[in-house]
């Protein structure tokens, strides 16, 4: 016998498990916070923030009992929703536009009811671009906007953010807060330009969701997962601005094709133990056909018009590399012509690099190393680690093994991945046991 | 908690308790942890249940407040927001020993964020619990 009652079993019969979408809570937070942006101005938005990591909260409090809910965006949207509702009561600041705010609210409430009703979508899409365009304002300083743009529209964490730019938690907590207080002192709307300005705040965006892209592209060899993600999330970004009539712009979708065309290729890039793999080495089979596949479709989509962006130029050679069914059937004349037309536009001593390269599969290393030697303010590129690389790889090929040597070791000194480190220590045990 | 010898020299009742210690441990997390931290939880505790191992479960809420004073005339506001020591949740596990409860609680998905489980027998008036029955006459004299 019990010392108590014998009481029926509070646990209720779970449903399935539903599973969640791979990223669902990273992706409706960057809806949630646009929605809430809206409400609250753009100058609440670490508010908005709050509110909606505060809902999540709720989720993990709750779902890890009860069961994941049938519509889990619908549960969170609600919360969310309840706890604005909450803030704005609570809150003094907003005592002067709370019946304001509350309408609005309500008003969301009603069309959240219906969540599949296209208007609904249309709103919460435009208010998520108008968030875009504030993070990406030419007034906050370029490293604060990447930092805002992740933490806001992807719902990364400062910590993930660090781990992503290679830089410490602290450094990104005052990008962040820089970025914040920039919005409030300079007054940055919370809007999608329009006439005029438009297509330079669009160009100002599309840079920000590159050298997010590329932040993660150039070293996302599986030893930080986080940076691959980076890769994904500007194509999800750059997806919905193709997919808004105010962005739907050609080299929108040329940026989307690249970023599809490069992405498709990420996961070739590494073997099995996280060793680079160079082009000629990599395993053509494991390259996203459906990433290719729409690459494709979107570089014919940004040749509409007559504008040629280096987003063009970039997803064109690209898609050079993914049609090759092998490296040796790689179309480098048209690669080379390419860069030929790229280094008309800008004047990077790492676009004329990059052309060397094609330059050198055309007419031979010799030739690489003389459009080398032709680079431009060649010093600034003295403390770049692939500068010295691919002097490495032209040596080698011409035979010149202590010459070759002498370029990996300097490229060694000079990059602090462990991936790349492995990559060039490789490259040196080659010209040693070649050069014998 | 009670030393292990304590434990496996009395008679160990079927009935645990988990109590999950904590509830700022997720203040800081991202989107993505939030996720699979509770990802993760759900299909533990799914496996128990179909396991049979689960009585009860529940979360509690962060409201609530504190009853002391001998009449009960305190009434204090409970420090269950943002606390390492509140609890936000509990299991009433149903096993065949402490040593199995306790494992379960080792396979907490939270523990690596900072929660902590508390893992307590539950005592047995009529049973013959060396250990239990102790404690219980101590709370009532």
């Amino acid at each position: 016998m019990r010392g108590r009652p014998e009481y029926e079993s509070v646990v209720a019969p779970q449903p399935e498990v539903s599973r969640l979408a791979g990223h669902l809570f990273r992706h409706e937070t960057g809806k949630l916070v646009s929605v809430l942006t809206g409400i609250f101005g753009i100058n609440r938005l670490q508010l908005a923030e709050d509110v909606v990591q505060e809902a999540l909260v709720r989720a993990l409090q709750t779902w890890p009992y009860h069961g994941i809910p049938q519509k889990p965006a619908a549960w969170l949207m609600q919360t969310a929703k309840n706890l604005a509702l909450d803030t704005v009561r609570r809150e003094k600041r907003f005592h002067d536009k709370q019946t304001e705010i509350e309408a609005s609210l309500e008003n969301w409430s009603a069309d959240g009811a219906d969540r599949d009703s296209p208007m609904f979508e249309d709103e919460i899409k435009d208010r998520h671009l108008r968030l875009m365009f504030a993070c990406c304002h030419p007034l906050i300083p370029q490293d604060a906007q990447t930092a805002l743009a992740l933490k806001t529209l992807c719902g990364f964490s400062a910590s993930e953010i660090a781990n992503a730019f290679l830089t410490t938690e602290v450094a990104i907590a005052k990008r962040l807060t820089r970025a914040r207080q920039r919005i409030q002192e300079q007054n940055i709307p919370f809007e999608i330009p329009s006439g005029e300005v438009l297509s330079a705040r669009l160009d100002g965006v599309l840079q920000i969701l590159y050298l997010l892209f590329n932040e993660g592209y150039k070293a996302s060899s599986g030893e930080n997962l986080v940076r691959k993600d980076l890769c994904h999330e500007a194509i999800r970004l750059v997806m919905s601005l193709a997919g808004h009539p105010a962005t739907d712009q050609p080299r929108t979708h040329a940026l989307l094709a690249l970023m599809l065309l490069d992405g498709a290729r990420l996961a070739a890039r590494a073997d099995a133990e996280g060793n680079i793999l160079r082009l000629e080495e990599q395993d053509r089979s494991i390259w996203d056909r459906s990433m290719i596949e729409r690459g494709i479709f979107h570089l014919g989509q940004s040749a509409a018009g007559d504008v040629l962006s280096e987003y063009h130029l970039q997803a064109g050679i690209a898609a050079c590399h993914c049609m090759a069914p092998n490296y040796s059937s790689t179309d480098w004349p048209r690669i080379l012509a390419h860069y030929d037309l790229w280094m008309t536009m800008n004047d990077s001593p790492v676009v004329a690099l990059n052309r060397a390269v094609a330059v050198a599969n055309v007419d031979g290393p010799a030739a690489g190393i003389q459009a080398v030697k032709a680079i431009p303010n060649r010093e600034q590129l003295d403390s770049y680690y692939l500068f010295h690389a691919v002097l490495g790889e032209f040596e080698m090929q011409l035979n010149h093994f202590s010459a070759a040597v002498g370029y990996f070791q300097k490229a060694l000194e000079l990059t602090g991945l462990k991936s790349e480190q492995k990559f060039l220590a490789k490259r040196l045990r080659d010209c040693g046991s070649r050069g014998r | 908690m009670n030393e292990k010898d304590d434990l496996s020299t009395a008679p160990t009742t079927s009935e645990h308790l988990l109590l999950f210690r904590g509830t700022d441990w997720y203040r800081d997390l991202s989107p993505d942890e939030i996720q699979t931290t509770m990802s993760q939880w759900y299909a533990w505790f799914d496996r128990l249940v179909k396991e049979g191992k689960v009585k009860a479960g529940q979360p509690l809420t962060n409201e609530g407040k504190i009853v002391s004073g001998k009449k009960g005339q305190t009434v204090a506001d409970g420090p269950f927001t943002e606390s390492k020591e509140a609890i936000g949740g509990y299991f009433l596990l149903r096993v065949s020993s402490f040593e199995e409860a306790l494992a379960i609680a080792q396979q907490c998905p939270a523990l690596e964020h900072g929660i902590s489980v508390e893992v307590r027998p539950v005592a047995s008036v009529c049973g013959p619990g060396k250990v239990a029955g102790h404690h219980v006459v101590e709370a009532v004299t």
